[in-house]
């Protein structure tokens, strides 16, 4: 099993080889028959590595304990469905997850411009081969998947407690690497640019709806991570400002900003070689994600154990730095754009704050994240750089953030009149305004907070006034009324809308995090069986503990009542998991959801007869709308993302270009 | 996408290469070297280092002060009676399978120097008196033992985790801690280098 | 007719002013008294307890402060600074305390002393580089103004070539007239 498993791989490293060299040989000789074989190769490539990931879910699923992996991440009592996303729970396995996810782009590549080719094809998939071997040497050298024992022990250790106690590992990492693997496509393409000298802007309309994807499934794996975070490992919160998180966090902010900054090129040709710049980065912060997380030059939640890929990881980070920048400062640097801008209150102006916030927040997280190596090594001293510090420098940036969230909508492409300017920006104004007279007058002391709720309104009312008037308009330009112009207004412009639709999402996910932050709950108590609390308006009675065994666990559920003014409103059980093989257990949350607050509640401690416990409860307001923005936020790029219907011939006779015709006389 | 598309978008915006000569290409790819290449010594200093070992600070300080009551209820230890003499302060729990391992080098040590008047204290840690005080007598550790209520005193010590060990010279100062289970050289090498006159 | 619109319209403009200047001046009102009003006092010994805690770092889970953390040591640590503060020893004189025990990386921000003040000072100075050269780039665009070329779409059309190349390029000129012209936009 093992041997069919290693033999997969080495063949898909053999093949990704040769698709390499032909791509590389077939354009420098050109020789197109080679290209064309470097492409289909994709193909037969993914299928070989697919067969890999199959056989290892087989041997994980048949209990083949010889195989390593197998053995230490698996066991006979873990369940079925643990077992399966016991592939991706470690290092080794993760890697195989992670070149299937890579042999899977390469080959989307290679379908989707299988007709139209791009003459930078050749040099793209060539640097996408070269990184595929990268990964390759890892899982057939150091990082083996099928490193076998000589006699099968009879049963597995089995997976690390925390990643088998939710469902939620199924997804987390999967959509993750879905978005960071997603950024090769745009580095390939922007080194195939560089190399070919084909700088003008081709490679950016080649990956635009590339990023677009990464920056989706970015979106929902960093969203997953929040909730797992939240509801699997019960500190009460969703994000910790730890090391890999932040390095999960910089390419999102990175392809939010080269989305912006790629209109800006394509409209008026600017910002040519910061585009380059941001792939390469962006690019480049993904393979330094991988880097920390498993090099582990960071301790964290997330680091694996101690691995020694660590020096391959960072030659490979070097290569990528090297080549990346080195080609932009080699060919690029020297480019002149015919860059134009009208006027300062403009669109373009709003995307250019955009990018500089974004960059500014990457950077700062970067810094901070990596400043105790830095400080260490300079001065053999340990500090720590966590949420006090990420929070007082980012929160200011984001709020500016928000305001351009706001008032880019509301700004017109090229020049914005005041006039203008300010009949659009009355209403959303008015409904800043009200939200801090309202906070104001509540008794709010929290500037910030009150700051970031004004422009969270702004920023609502903005982008939904402008998807009414963009519908409108369209509407009376095609005589369509009432919802009749939804449609085909947003289908035209989904770009637009999209971009609408998302500022919608983040904005709800900042008041969310801002009510969270500002306004949680907290209550640490000890209860005897039968004593109430009073907590946050609920009145919370320990009623007892009790044992539930499982084949891989044994759990300790604490069950208690909850009432509020004096009604029964059901009850909350949190736990505390006993697995063999943790010295500690481990606790799981136990959350009521609710629209506007959120009632949970965690077990620290049960006394040994059970009779006391010590819990931990949190009001969390405006959770759900965390959820909530996110998910609008996808789908306002799934909405931008989505592609153009198939060409329809516009016969003339059709009603609207006839009243066009009438329109324009 | 389409050629087309590239010569429309490259009429609308030209790009010309700017000229200052071809040399000039070397001062911003030397930049880039010279960040790489700094940023790569980083990480490799980083890959060299285990990222969980603190380094302690408290050695060098004076040991703080602490008078607990015995595991067994006898009367109270205080450290400053012990003042003019090595002290080896281990903190320890039931629960801490590298206290298992380490407890063989901590008792060789105890009857080599109990005679030269170095006293052991173990200080038990997050652990229940009963638990505590059985897995002692199976380990045979024979020398004063003390509970620690409310943990203050090993946070005082900067405890993180056990097992940890300090050694303290007759001045009061703490002069060598150990993360982790000792081994009879280290902890006789720093015993022998904390006593008056110690090389 | 023309001249009851631009009546129509130079009131409705009269109206959205005074609602802009209204809502800003709102605004900047509440935004002061927000401002004015201190953080209210830490009420309960709990909530001090946090204060506290929150800018400790727990020394046995990665990343949680000791406010946050379930680990046993962080329950002892709050619970001594409960004892601390009841004392009535001073949140600086706590925090000092954790850090001659376990060292400078007990707390969750690094100190404004020393090296680590680069990182303090870093993302200020990196904001104002940013402003500057962002600044700079807009001079330099703005200089030389373009008429507006025949090719280029009319402002806030949307970007019809992407997301309707099915149109042959007359329809799609006459398309963006004329929503142009039915008040999505001036072209301007």
């Amino acid at each position: 099993m093992d041997r069919l498993g290693t033999f997969a791989l080495a063949l898909s490293l053999a093949l990704a080889v040769y698709g390499a060299t032909a791509a590389i040989v077939g354009v420098r000789r050109g020789r197109p028959q080679l290209v064309e074989s470097a492409r289909t190769t994709a193909y037969s490539m993914l299928a070989l590595v697919v067969a890999a990931n199959l056989i290892m879910e087989i041997a994980i699923l048949s209990n083949d304990f010889a195989l390593r992996y197998v053995f230490e991440n698996s066991s006979r009592a873990t369940p079925v469905f643990f077992k399966v996303l016991s592939l991706w729970s470690a290092d080794e396995g993760s890697l195989l997850l992670w070149n299937l996810v890579l042999a899977g782009y390469i080959a989307a590549v290679a379908f989707r411009f299988r007709r139209a080719r791009p003459e930078t094809l050749p040099w793209a998939l060539a640097v996408m081969y070269l990184g595929q071997v990268f990964y390759l040497v890892l899982v057939l050298g150091p990082t083996q998947p099928f490193a076998a024992f000589a006699v099968a022990p009879p049963d597995g250790r089995g997976p690390l407690p925390l990643l088998q106690n939710h469902p939620l590992m199924a997804v987390h990492p999967p959509f993750l690497y879905l978005g960071f693997i997603g950024f090769t496509v745009p580095f390939a393409f922007a080194i195939a640019a560089l190399v070919t000298g084909r700088l003008s802007d081709a490679w950016i309309r080649t990956v635009r709806r590339w990023v677009l994807a990464s920056w989706i499934f970015l979106t929902i794996g960093l969203m997953l991570g929040a909730l797992w975070s939240y509801g699997v490992l019960g500190w009460g919160g969703y994000w910790a400002w730890d090391p890999v998180e932040n390095v999960a966090l910089l390419p999102w902010l990175v392809a939010t900003a080269f989305l912006h900054s790629v209109l800006l090129q394509e409209r008026r040709g600017m910002l040519k070689v910061w585009n380059l710049s941001l792939a390469v980065g962006g690019f480049a912060l993904t393979t330094f994600g991988t880097f920390l997380t498993r090099g582990s030059i960071l301790s964290s939640v997330h680091s694996f154990a101690q691995s020694p890929v660590g020096p391959m990881y960072l030659g490979f980070l070097v290569v990528v730095l090297l080549g990346g920048f080195g080609l932009i400062a080699a060919r690029a640097w020297r480019l002149r754009s015919e860059a134009r801008l009208d006027a300062v209150l403009s669109r373009e102006a709003a995307f250019l704050g955009n990018n500089l916030c974004l960059v500014l927040i990457t950077l700062v997280v970067l810094v901070g994240t990596i400043f105790p190596l830095l400080d260490q090594a300079l001065t053999n001293r340990q500090v720590t750089v966590g949420e006090p510090y990420f929070v007082e420098t980012t929160a200011p940036v984001f709020l500016v953030l928000l305001f351009l969230m706001g008032v880019g909508p509301l700004l017109s492409w090229r020049r914005t009149s005041l006039d203008r300017l300010r009949d659009r920006v009355a209403v959303p104004a008015a409904a800043a305004a009200l939200t801090l007279v309202v906070l104001a007058v509540a008794g709010m002391w929290n500037l910030p907070a009150a700051l970031a709720f004004g422009l969270a309104a702004f920023v609502l009312v903005a982008n939904g006034q402008e998807i009414v008037r963009g519908i409108r308009a369209f509407g009376r330009a095609t005589g369509r009324r009432a919802l009749a112009p939804v449609a085909p207004a947003v289908a035209r412009d989904r770009r637009r809308y999209g971009g609408y639709v998302v500022h919608i999402g983040l904005a709800t996910a900042a008041v969310a995090i801002t009510a969270s932050s500002v306004f949680a709950l907290r209550s640490d108590v000890t209860l005897t069986r039968g004593q109430s609390t009073r907590f946050a308006g609920y009145s919370l009675r320990y009623v007892g503990e009790r044992t539930v065994q499982q084949p891989q666990r044994r759990v300790l559920i604490a069950d208690v009542d909850v009432s509020r003014a004096g009604r029964d409103a059901g009850d909350v059980t949190p736990s505390l998991n006993m697995y063999p093989s943790a010295s500690e257990p481990i606790g799981t949350p136990s959350i009521r959801y609710g629209v506007l607050k959120d009632l949970y509640a965690s077990v620290i401690a049960f006394d040994d007869s059970g009779n006391r416990a010590t819990f931990r409860f949190f009001l969390n307001p405006g959770v759900m709308w965390l959820w909530v923005g996110f998910g609008v936020m996808a789908l306002g790029g799934l909405l931008a993302a989505w592609p153009p219907a198939r060409h329809r011939r516009v016969s003339p006779a059709e009603p609207p270009v006839r009243e066009l015709a009438e329109v324009s006389g | 996408m389409s050629e087309r598309a590239t010569s429309e978008s490259t009429a609308r915006h030209p790009t010309r290469l700017g000229g200052r000569g071809r040399g000039a290409v070397w001062i911003p790819v030397g930049v880039v070297v010279v960040i790489v290449a700094l940023l790569a010594g980083l990480f490799a200093f980083g890959l060299g280092r285990n990222p969980t070992v603190v380094q302690p600070v408290i050695v060098g300080k004076v040991a703080p002060a602490f008078n607990l009551s015995r595991l067994d209820g006898g009367r109270t230890l205080n450290l400053s009676s012990m003042r003019g003499q090595v002290v080896v302060l281990n903190f320890w729990a039931s629960w801490c399978a590298d206290c298992v391992v380490e407890n063989p080098a901590l008792r060789s040590a105890f009857q080599r120097y109990r005679d030269q008047g170095v006293r052991f204290v173990g200080v038990s840690f997050e652990d229940q008196s009963g638990t505590a005080r059985g897995f002692a007598k199976q380990m045979g550790m024979g020398w004063p033992l003390v509970s620690d209520p409310g943990t203050n005193t090993a946070i005082a010590y900067g405890v993180t985790g056990v097992p940890e060990t300090f050694v303290i010279d007759p001045d009061g100062r703490i002069v060598a801690k150990t993360i982790g289970p000792v081994t009879y050289s280290v902890l006789s090498e720093q015993i022998a280098h904390a006593m008056p006159g110690g090389a | 007719m023309a001249d009851d619109r631009d009546a129509g319209s130079r009131r409705g403009t009269h109206v959205v002013a005074a609602v802009l200047a209204v809502a800003l001046i709102a605004a900047a009102i509440a935004i002061a008294v927000i401002a004015a009003r201190g953080p209210a006092a830490p009420a309960t010994l709990q909530d001090r307890v946090r204060a506290v805690a929150v800018e400790l770092r727990c020394p046995v889970c990665q990343d949680l402060s000791v406010a946050d953390s379930p680990a046993p040591l962080a329950r002892a640590m709050r619970a001594r600074i409960a004892a601390e503060l009841s004392a009535g020893a001073s949140p600086a004189a706590i925090r000092d305390g954790f850090v001659r025990s376990y060292g400078a990386w007990i707390l969750m921000a690094p100190p404004r002393r020393g090296l680590s003040l680069v990182v303090w000072v870093l993302p200020l100075a990196l904001a104002v580089a940013g402003c500057v050269i962002v600044l700079v780039a807009v001079r330099r665009w703005t200089r030389d103004r373009p008429g507006v070329s025949p090719n280029e779409p009319s402002a806030e059309a949307p970007d019809s070539r992407d997301e309707s190349p099915d149109l042959p390029a007359a329809d799609r000129r006459l398309l963006d007239r004329a929503l142009a012209a039915a008040g999505a936009e001036d072209p301007e």
